[in-house]
């Protein structure tokens, strides 16, 4: 646009004159504390697994009880996140817009799943959904579906362990809408499914689709609570962590890896996508 | 002559009648009455707390008076229980209230989109308006723009067409240029005032500015404390208030603590409280050595700068400080330095003879 001011900035620096000291200092400890906490065990992972030949990796990797477990870990943690994204969205807006007795209740309540024990949350809800719990008892009375030690276990523990991440994301930025949007698409004739869905939940998006991401980051790598509410049927209902902590019982070390290889590289493409759809719906934000 | 784009056959005047409000314990309104003719831009001015936004969001439906017989017509038509979008009134916010997610062309198209699909105008026409609008606006260039990419002078204009873009038969504007800074204000204060004048939509606006006020209204209403205080032109308002708190609000004055020697006998003042209330440019000045009367005072500060001269002097019977304005000219006659005593009086009103309202 302007192209005097561009042509000035042209030589990069990564250091800009600012107020606060201590960039170098920061930008430092970022480095060291992310290479030693993520990069460096990441890396390991990687090069792990080139102790295998491309076909050992292969047929580690993709092996016949690998692919269905990770069909499993994927669907059921897709669904999850998308499951969450709904009802933490509603969930949300509840606790940011209206006032009851109880509020603050729910609201840390909300909390919960991040602070429980996988394996607490895994135990209770298997027992609440198994055949004779309160729920599973009438849902597979009356339905005839089995919760606990299905799939669809899975996909409940991965539901219950993820809500709090769409929640969190959500509320503060629902705090921010200004009331007198809403007032001017009233004033304009929009009814209010039109500004709910015209005006408000279009400023959500990004926010949503954060929430969504980390819900579904989490229920990928869940382990500790789906292994209690899933028969781990091999074939049926394993989880791709179940398959890598079976291949390290076994000593197997570089089938652990390959297996670990591809969700790492499948959970970073996927999401690497959802940060590109965030930054799409965020282009009205410079 | 082009038919301006705005252009109504019907104008719609408001009139709202015996208005309360309460918040609790909080009084915002208490029986307020007001009418607004049609075809006219009239202000609602006050302090903060007045009540002025609470009535202006009444009238375009956003809040509710209290149960009771306060009622809202628009024309004869009582509007008291319709719904904001269906009043035909176009709302603008002081802070803009753009749909951040939406071009300007969008956000401009919003009316006119979410209409039901029978009275929604096709495509091309609801394209050709908004065409028409950002040409009003002068923002041709800046349709495919978003809000965060404009000025805070473009957002409200922006904001002004978004309401436009409905043909509203009045136009609701809610301290519309408080955000702003000084020279985009006075801009669009008078961008305003000649949109108004050819499209003669009824719009009445908030402001606690007062030159604003002034300046673009056929007609102000002065609020006060959930109250009417007055209702007039500019000129009635500030040259003859009704009520000492106009007085006070409109324009600067001095509080001059009485006795004072400056006054004369029948001086139209308002007296409160062993006070009188005097506006700067009513008061001359007089050197000490002249065999007029007045009351003699210490010149401490003397400003220059701008049309006229601000002159500062304390009584010399220590009763306060009072303010003067004087012209340039006047001030270069008169050679007054600081530390001067001189006396003060007020302005005689020029011989009987001249003074004729009426014209």
């Amino acid at each position: 646009m302007n192209t005097t001011t561009t042509t000035k900035f042209t030589t990069f620096s990564f250091r800009r004159r600012s107020v606060l000291p201590g960039f170098g200092i920061s930008l430092g400890f970022t480095i060291f504390y992310a290479s030693l906490i993520v990069l460096i065990p990441l890396s390991a992972v990687f090069i792990r697994t080139t102790s295998l030949s491309w076909g050992e990796f292969c047929d580690a990797a993709f092996s016949e009880f690998a692919l269905p477990a990770y069909r499993v870990t994927f669907l059921c943690s897709f669904a999850a996140a998308l499951v969450d994204a709904f009802f933490g969205l509603i969930l949300a807006w509840v606790l940011t817009r209206y006032s009851f007795p109880g509020r603050r209740i729910v609201d840390a309540l909300v909390d919960l799943p991040f602070a429980l024990p996988t394996a607490v949350t895994g135990i209770s809800l298997s027992m609440v959904y198994s055949k004779n719990g309160w729920i599973g008892s009438w849902i597979e009375g009356y339905l005839g579906i089995q919760v606990a030690y299905s799939t669809l276990g899975i996909f409940v523990a991965l539901t219950f362990i993820g809500l709090p991440f769409v929640v969190r994301t959500l509320q503060p930025v629902m705090e921010d809408l200004e009331p007198e949007i809403e007032e001017v698409a009233a004033t304009l004739g929009a009814s209010r499914l039109q500004t709910l869905f015209k005006v408000i939940i279009p400023q959500l998006i990004p926010a949503l689709l954060t929430g969504f991401a980390l819900a579904f980051a989490r229920a990928l790598g869940e382990y500790g609570s789906v292994v209690f509410i899933s028969s781990n049927t091999p074939k049926k209902s394993q989880i791709a962590p179940l398959i890598i902590y079976q291949q390290l019982e076994q000593k197997n070390y570089p089938g652990a890896t390959a297996v670990a290889t591809v969700l790492l590289v499948a959970s970073f493409l996927l999401l690497l996508l959802i940060n590109l759809l965030q930054k799409w719906s965020r282009r009205h934000q410079q | 002559m082009e038919v301006p784009p705005n252009r109504l056959t019907a104008l719609m005047s408001i009139r709202a009648d015996n208005i309360t409000k309460t918040f609790g314990d909080y009084t915002a309104l208490d029986a307020v009455s007001l009418s607004v003719p049609d075809g006219k831009l009239v202000a609602l001015l006050g302090p903060s707390g007045s009540g002025k936004t609470t009535l202006l969001r009444i009238i375009a439906g956003l809040e509710f008076a209290d149960a009771g017989n306060g009622r809202i017509y628009f024309d004869e038509e009582d509007v008291t229980d319709v719904s904001p979008g269906r009043r035909g009134v176009g709302f603008v916010f002081q802070h803009y209230a753009l749909f951040r997610h939406m071009t300007v062309a969008e956000n401009i198209a919003f009316g006119l989109n979410v209409r039901r699909r029978s009275a929604r105008p096709p495509r091309a026409a609801i394209k050709a308006r908004v065409c028409e609008l950002l040409k009003l606006i002068q923002l041709e260039d800046h349709a495919s723009r978003y809000p965060s990419q404009l000025s805070g002078g473009q957002r409200q204009r922006v904001a002004l067409a978004r309401a436009l873009a409905v043909q509203p038969k009045v136009l609701l504007l809610d301290e519309p240029f408080g955000a702003l800074d000084a020279k985009v204000r006075r801009d669009l204060r008078r961008w305003l005032r000649n949109f108004h004048d050819e499209t003669q939509i009824t719009t009445l606006f908030v402001t606690h500015d007062q030159d604003e006020a002034l300046e673009i209204a056929d007609e102000v209403v002065v609020m006060n404390n959930a109250h009417v205080e007055q209702v007039g032109t500019p000129q009635e308002v500030y040259d003859r208030p009704t009520t000492l708190f106009v007085h006070k609000f409109l324009g600067n004055v001095n509080r001059i603590a009485l006795p004072w020697r400056g006054l004369f006998a029948g001086a139209p003042l308002p007296v409160e409280d062993g006070y009188v209330f005097v506006r700067p440019h009513d008061i001359e000045l007089v050197h000490l050595n002249s065999d007029l009367d007045g009351d003699p005072a210490c010149v401490t500060d003397i400003h220059a700068a701008g049309p006229v001269a601000k002159i500062a002097a304390r009584r010399l019977d220590g009763l306060g400080i009072i303010d003067i304005e004087i012209s340039r000219a006047n001030l270069a006659l008169l050679r007054l330095r600081e530390g001067d005593d001189v006396l003060l009086r007020l302005r005689r009103p020029p011989s009987p003879s001249t003074v004729d309202y009426t014209i």
